[in-house]
């Protein structure tokens, strides 16, 4: 053991280190690309990623005229979640706006409504909606069957009770986001898609300049060995990333009000196994590439599937049946587990733990994997 | 015009020549074409819930019964001693319902019962989808207990344009458009780039072609670099999404020639401006890809983003072509639509290639 110690910190690693270390420190494009994009990045995300469906324009089509059809869209335009900006006359006219993007649905109400609902029959309306956007239609739809809904049962109150469906009422409780902030479920899962690809950009960026220039040859005649040259090089950037991890909370919280409900070691723990399968992966694809340039275009084979196959941006649960497994492999899938569990819901290691299994076998993984490459590259 | 065609001509041969550069134009897109519409979805399936039925009667069963034939959920087992709320804390479920002591005495008296219902809102949008589909459940079966009570207004909801609600037809028209806000500006700014860096430009500027037919040249190469990567996409829109034109394809044609040109010139800028590959390379990644990426419309409408950054979307290539392709392939409302995007993407295009003129002029001078 002592001798195993002896040999890692009295050897030549540490002059390795301090030398990595002080080229870094130099770097100022660098120090500005560390603190720059990623900031940027995650504010961008976390402001333009919105989903919230309000103001909801209603194309209007009422051949009813009658003080119960109004009832029906003054509680659609109450409602707060339609806006009704005009009334059409037939509706063909209202499927031309929703046509031209002017309306987002219609609302047609026929000439017989006001005569069914004083006899006691049922009166059918139509809505028409823009399912061009899926997830929108979805949403749109749920509020309107809740504005009806809640119309049906004070009518229903006024019938005999056999007439009257179950009185059944439902209190939703949001845990953990009860404002449904989407800023506080892409920012936390984010944070990890940004260590990745800003680890592995740095670690191939600082690999292949020593390629470009030559002076890998020069480090490869030093008595160190491959591995010590690889380690040396991966320690230096991982305290440098770390900064990162600081940073990009710090705006989460700053800018977005995220939580941090739980452990911050833990959360720190998992950003720090994400910088190193960033390094790896950087490493990975500068021992396949010459060039600065060509380490980044490699890198447009790599970062897409990191960063969308992760449930960062969309829910794991919105994917097709068969593309689900592969998440489980990505780092940051389980990094954004983590980074949500500990911020957001506030849980710990007890409950974390395959999570951050997982991890530390990715980056274990990548880093063994690309120290292998450089090794036979050049060793 | 001859020193135009030969400029496109060298310039062809040479994306032909690299491998890699081949590989990018022709075959990444539409990798990551299939990729981003298969992955980029909002239409949750087969959401885990546990439910917790506290009475126990044939009613509460009837009603679990309710949940476990919806689509959207999936009813996972919530084991005999933890509460709902640990399989929340857990991950194993994304929802809870809670059904009371006394809940078939209660509904069948007339006594409100209630149900509550735990969402993990971690995810905002999946838990505002949640809370609707919940509610819908529960009136409907509230309803179908009782056979004589028949709502007194029924909506009749009909879905226009995609019918079947398959986030394919949303995001892969969109996923179309900001592939070509990335890959041919990639290309042309990386041919450009390396003139400055390689300093070729030097050549350039030593024979007898002028700047503008410079950069006509490459715009033209890379033009039709990227028309074939257009094709190329349509034919994955066609098989992989099943994705075809719905009415009067002539507004996508027109509106891609200019796209296309517009997307190609700010590649030309940027290559012009900056005579390094790895900054360029960045550059066209940061400003072309990811605002094409949050502010075009991709995922979520425009109009949600903040009013602070929404203007930018305006200056935003892809904003107005997705609109377009949506229109071609998903609504069909053609030309009374449509009309402005052509126009507006050739001004924006023409603004690009003005800015890379002007410079390119300049440095001609100098140098």
């Amino acid at each position: 053991m002592r001798a195993m110690l002896d040999r890692l910190v009295g050897g030549r690693l540490v002059p390795l280190f301090i030398k990595e270390l002080t080229q870094l420190g130099r770097n100022r494009r660098l120090v500005v690309m560390l603190i720059v994009p990623p900031t940027l990045q995650l504010l961008l995300f976390g402001f333009a990623l919105n989903p919230e469906v309000t103001g909801l324009k209603l194309a209007v089509v009422d051949e009813s005229r009658t003080p119960e059809s109004r009832q029906l869209v003054s509680a659609f335009g109450e409602s707060g979640s339609f806006l009704i900006p005009a009334q059409y006359p037939s509706s063909e006219q209202a499927g031309d706006a929703i046509a031209r993007g002017d309306a987002d649905a219609a609302l047609i109400i026929p000439s017989d409504y006001a005569e069914r609902r004083i006899r006691g029959e049922t009166a059918s309306i139509q809505l028409l909606l823009d399912a061009t956007n899926a997830n929108t239609a979805s949403i749109a739809g749920g509020y309107a069957a809740r504005i009806i809904e809640s119309l049906n049962r004070n009518l229903a109150a006024q019938r005999p009770r056999a007439a009257r469906p179950l009185s059944l009422t439902t209190t939703v409780t949001l845990l953990y986001n009860p404002g449904l902030q989407n800023s506080w479920f892409i920012t936390t899962g984010m944070i990890g898609t940004l260590l990745v690809l800003v680890g592995s950009l740095v670690a191939s960026g600082s690999l292949v300049k020593e390629k470009e220039t030559g002076t890998i040859e020069q480090l490869l005649m030093t008595p160190a060995s491959a591995t010590e040259i690889i380690v040396a090089k991966m320690l230096p950037l991982l305290i440098l990333l770390t900064a990162d991890i600081v940073i990009a909370l710090s705006v989460a919280r700053a800018v977005f009000a995220v939580p941090v409900r739980g452990s911050l070691v833990l959360f720190a723990t998992a950003g720090m196994l994400c910088v190193f399968a960033g390094i790896g992966i950087g490493t990975f694809v500068a021992t396949f590439t010459k060039s600065q340039q060509q380490a980044q275009l490699m890198a447009f084979f790599v970062n897409p599937p990191v960063a969308l196959l992760s449930g960062v941006v969309t829910p794991i649960e919105a994917m097709p049946e068969w593309i689900r497994p592969f998440t489980l492999i990505n780092p940051v899938r389980h990094f954004a587990t983590i980074s949500r569990g500990v911020l957001l819901k506030g849980v710990g290691i007890d409950i974390l733990y395959p999570n951050v299994l997982a991890l530390l076998a990715a980056a274990v993984l990548l880093v063994g994997i690309s120290a292998w490459r450089f090794r036979k590259q050049f060793g | 015009m001859k020193r135009i065609l030969a400029q496109a001509r060298k310039e062809l041969a040479q994306v032909r020549r690299d491998r890699l550069v081949l590989f990018l134009a022709l075959v990444l897109p539409q990798i990551l074409l299939a990729l981003f519409g298969t992955a980029l979805s909002l239409t949750v399936t087969d959401v885990p819930i546990v439910i917790q039925d506290l009475d126990q009667t044939a009613l509460s069963r009837a009603y679990s019964d309710a949940w476990r034939q919806t689509l959207t959920f999936r009813v996972v087992e919530l084991g005999s001693d933890s509460q709902p709320i640990d399989a929340l804390d857990r991950g194993d479920a994304r929802a809870a319902i809670i059904i009371p002591e006394n809940f078939e005495r209660d509904a069948i008296r007339g006594v409100p019962a209630e149900i509550q219902i735990l969402v993990d809102a971690t995810d905002a949008n999946t838990a505002n989808v949640l809370r609707g589909n919940a509610f819908g459940v529960t009136a409907n079966f509230a309803r179908s207990q009782r056979s004589g009570a028949a709502p007194a207004i029924r909506p009749e909801t009909r879905l226009w344009y995609n019918p079947g609600r398959d986030s394919k037809r949303f995001v892969g028209p969109g996923a179309f458009a900001v592939m070509f806000a990335l890959f041919p500006p990639l290309l042309a700014a990386l041919a450009l780039s390396r003139e400055g860096e390689q300093k070729t430009i030097l050549q350039v500027y030593a024979s007898s072609i002028s700047a503008h037919e410079y950069l006509i040249g490459k715009t033209v190469a890379f033009w039709l670099v990227a028309v074939a990567q257009w094709m190329i996409g349509v034919a994955v829109l066609r098989f992989m999404f099943g994705i075809w034109f719905v009415a009067d394809p002539t507004p996508l044609l027109v509106g891609t020639v200019a796209y296309l040109f517009c997307c190609v010139a700010f590649g030309v800028m940027v290559g012009a401006a900056i005579p390094n590959q790895a900054a360029a390379i960045q550059l066209v990644q940061i400003v072309g890809f990811l605002l094409s990426f949050l502010l075009s419309g991709l995922i979520f409408p425009i109009s949600n983003i903040p009013a602070a950054l929404r203007w930018i979307a305006l200056f935003v290539p892809a904003r107005y072509y997705i609109e377009l392709s949506r229109d071609a392939f998903v609504r069909g409302a053609g030309w009374p639509a449509m009309w402005h995007v052509p126009i507006v993407l050739s001004v924006i295009g023409l603004v690009f290639f003005a800015v890379a003129w002007k410079r390119m002029r300049r440095m001609q001078v100098s140098a």
